[in-house]
């Protein structure tokens, strides 16, 4: 059973020249027990879809969709109250920068032992402190951090970039998670560090068979650690499906121009050529196209593609593209028959 | 810590080196002559004259004049006042408790109401709550203090005479005085009507602190709602929110104490302002303290009041800032190990 499952989500902003979508009718699902990538170049609203999962959105930011199932919870029935408690226990989410995500002027000790929950202490109350404590030991235990008390009474400036993401990590396993959203967690990290908390993650994935919904915009950094990737370009949809798949057989041009540009698959080029790029950059949240957004940098677009295509499914791979990559020529008729749609 | 207190304290010794210099070179910017600014005794006669010329160094160079006068500061002699002819020092320790007194009573008034306003003001930003409270505070913010003091006692006093209108306690009361600050005298006093005196003190003291708290209220409803809408957007705030804490949780235990921190800075700053107030507030409501009878002796021309009340007054008012910075040093860890001089 899907543990999350989300179609068509949107995500609009009010702005003075009208309602601008950043995040257009995306579709994700997680499965019980899943490490699913979510890559995207910045600005494609991975971090926006993260956060409206979480219910942490400004208030500016309106979100809607078509469906939005939890466990086999309908989540749109149940009030904004209600969907944030249901959430706020069963998913936790790290940030980006986690320094700043937490309190400067409050003992990390203090930060840890304030998310958990009563309901998991037992015993009478002049015994819930030192439960607390106890649990918080075994909490930076759990993620990796031995001298324990050097860090509790430490404040979030003490400490280094990486500490302070195994902290947040910590807090986020404090309400023991179902579901873990990383939100690019090692950004502005020394690759060393970066490592250490991808296998922490990993383990956490294996071990715990702890749900995890990895956001980033490093394809190749990503296939290392995923079971299954979504791709995102400017807010849209384009591409699922297991990792290798989507590493070694992309059907979407956008997929395959992250792949080609990562530095493995360019390794045969010739000294001083040019490195393989997909001309033009992201489009501003003003400038939007119409249809497929990549239309314009596109090597493949036609006159289609200035209408929104639907996804097609491929045994599992979906892709959101008028003219998918396809190699094996039997499928093609297959697909054909089965979308009704045009491919070159 | 120990650096941040020592860097503070000698802070305050070379501010305080500033400021006498200030003081010792009024005595030659006001007009007559020199020594009779520095010791106020205008009627001295000339071998009286020569003593003072001699006890401040008149006939050697600027430095050692200077010496002389610190000397004398340090010994607790401010010389007299011209117009009384009594020792300045005095009359400092008789009076400036009762502005001290006044003006922290006034200081908490203005917290305890602005704070929280500018608080509620934030968390209910751009809503209706949130421009009524802005309103007050630019109306609290516009009014003159004399003028509303003025109201005040025409209100309070005359119209529906809740309170009295100037003083510092009935006369009727006989509190010995010990620190100069009513209501520990009162305390300490063994008189049997010591708590008929307590509230009549209050009473008195409740329409002069009020009036001089409206400005400063209003300036830290504005800094705390600035504060607070500042501290709601960054992104500790929302990490919390993620982490399924309920809004309660988040606004007392994460956004109040750092959005204190950031007002803690301008209570110091405010406090200078306040005491402006104070002084005015002093000569409409007749309270007895620094702030009257400095106004009082630039009216009388008395430089030597004028130059040692400053003194005084300065150095209280810069003793609050350093306050200030402890409590902020108390409140926000990073400021602790700052090592640049701020």
């Amino acid at each position: 059973m899907n543990l999350l499952d989300i179609r068509n989500l949107s995500i609009a902003l009010d702005t003075p020249t009208g309602r601008v979508l950043a995040v257009d009718r995306v579709s994700l699902s997680i499965k019980e027990g899943e490490f699913r990538g979510l890559v995207g170049e910045s600005g494609s609203g991975k971090s926006l879809l993260a956060q409206a999962i979480i219910g942490v959105l400004q208030d500016k930011w309106h979100v809607d969709a078509d469906r939005f199932h939890w466990r086999g919870i309908d989540l749109l029935r149940l009030t904004i109250d209600e969907r944030r408690a249901l959430l706020c226990r069963d998913i936790a989410m790290i940030f980006q920068e986690p320094m700043s995500c937490l309190d400067p002027t409050t003992l990390i000790g203090e930060q840890l032992s304030e998310t958990i929950d009563t309901s998991q202490l037992s015993g009478y109350f002049w015994q819930r402190r030192k439960q607390r404590k106890e649990a918080v030991i075994k909490l930076l235990h759990k993620v990796g951090i031995k001298k324990h008390s050097q860090c509790i009474n430490s404040y979030p400036h003490q400490l280094t970039e990486a500490i302070c993401q195994r902290v947040m990590i910590a807090i986020a396993l404090a309400g023991r998670p179902i579901l873990l959203i990383a939100d690019e967690p090692t950004a502005a990290m020394e690759s060393t560090n970066q490592g250490q908390i991808f296998r922490l993650l990993a383990n956490l994935n294996q071990l715990k068979n702890m749900s995890i919904l990895l956001i980033s915009h490093d394809l190749e950094n990503l296939t290392h650690w995923t079971s299954t990737i979504t791709v995102m370009y400017s807010g849209q949809f384009v591409e699922a499906g297991s990792t290798e798949k989507i590493f070694n057989k992309p059907m979407h041009p956008y997929t395959r121009a992250l792949v080609d540009s990562s530095t493995k698959a360019n390794l045969q080029l010739p000294t001083k050529s040019r490195l393989m790029t997909l001309p033009g950059s992201i489009p501003i949240l003003q400038h939007l196209p119409i249809g497929c957004r990549l239309g314009p940098r596109c090597p493949r677009a036609q006159q289609k593609c200035v209408s929104a295509p639907k996804v097609s499914n491929f045994h599992g791979h979906k892709v959101s593209c008028h003219y998918p990559l396809l190699r094996d020529p039997g499928k093609k008729e297959a697909v054909k028959h089965k979308t009704g749609k045009g491919i070159n | 810590m120990l650096t941040f207190t020592l860097r503070r304290l000698a802070l305050f010794l070379f501010t305080m080196m500033v400021l006498t210099l200030l003081s010792f070179s009024l005595s030659f910017l006001f007009p007559g002559d020199t020594v009779i600014n520095h010791s106020g005794q205008i009627n001295a006669t000339a071998t009286d004259l020569a003593k003072l010329n001699e006890a401040y160094q008149m006939d050697k160079n600027i430095f050692r004049q200077y010496s002389a006068y610190l000397q004398h500061i340090i010994n607790g002699d401010f010389g007299q006042s011209m117009a009384s002819q009594s020792p300045i020092s005095n009359e400092i320790i008789e009076l400036l408790p009762a502005t001290i007194e006044l003006s922290l009573v006034a200081l908490l008034i203005a917290m305890l109401v602005g704070i929280p306003l500018g608080f509620i003001a934030a968390i209910n930003h751009n809503k209706t709550s949130d421009n009524a409270i802005l309103s007050f505070a630019m109306i609290g913010y516009s009014i003159p203090v004399f003028w509303l003091g003025l109201l005040a006692i025409l209100l309070f006093s005359i119209g529906l005479g809740w309170l009295p209108s100037s003083g510092k306690i009935s006369l009727l009361f006989e509190i010995e005085f010990v620190t100069g600050i009513q209501f520990i005298d009162i305390l300490l006093s063994d008189s049997p009507y010591k708590w008929q005196a307590f509230n009549n003190a209050s009473a008195h003291i409740i329409l002069p602190a009020c009036v001089i708290a409206l400005a400063p209220a209003t300036i830290f409803i504005r800094l705390s709602r600035a504060a607070m809408i500042e501290v709601l957007a960054t992104s500790y705030i929302r990490a919390a929110r993620a982490k399924g804490l309920n809004f309660r949780q988040i606004i007392f235990r994460h956004a109040i104490r750092n959005a204190l921190i950031q007002i803690i800075r301008h209570v110091g700053l405010q406090f200078a302002n306040l005491v402006t107030l104070a002084m005015v507030t002093e000569v409409i409501f007749s309270w007895p303290g620094i702030g009257r009878w400095l106004i009082e002796s630039i009216s009388q021309r008395d430089y030597t009041a004028i130059q040692s009340g400053l003194l005084a007054l300065s150095c209280f008012i810069f003793i609050v800032h350093i306050l200030t910075d402890f409590i902020y040093a108390a409140l926000n860890p990073l400021a602790r190990g700052n090592n640049h001089g701020s």
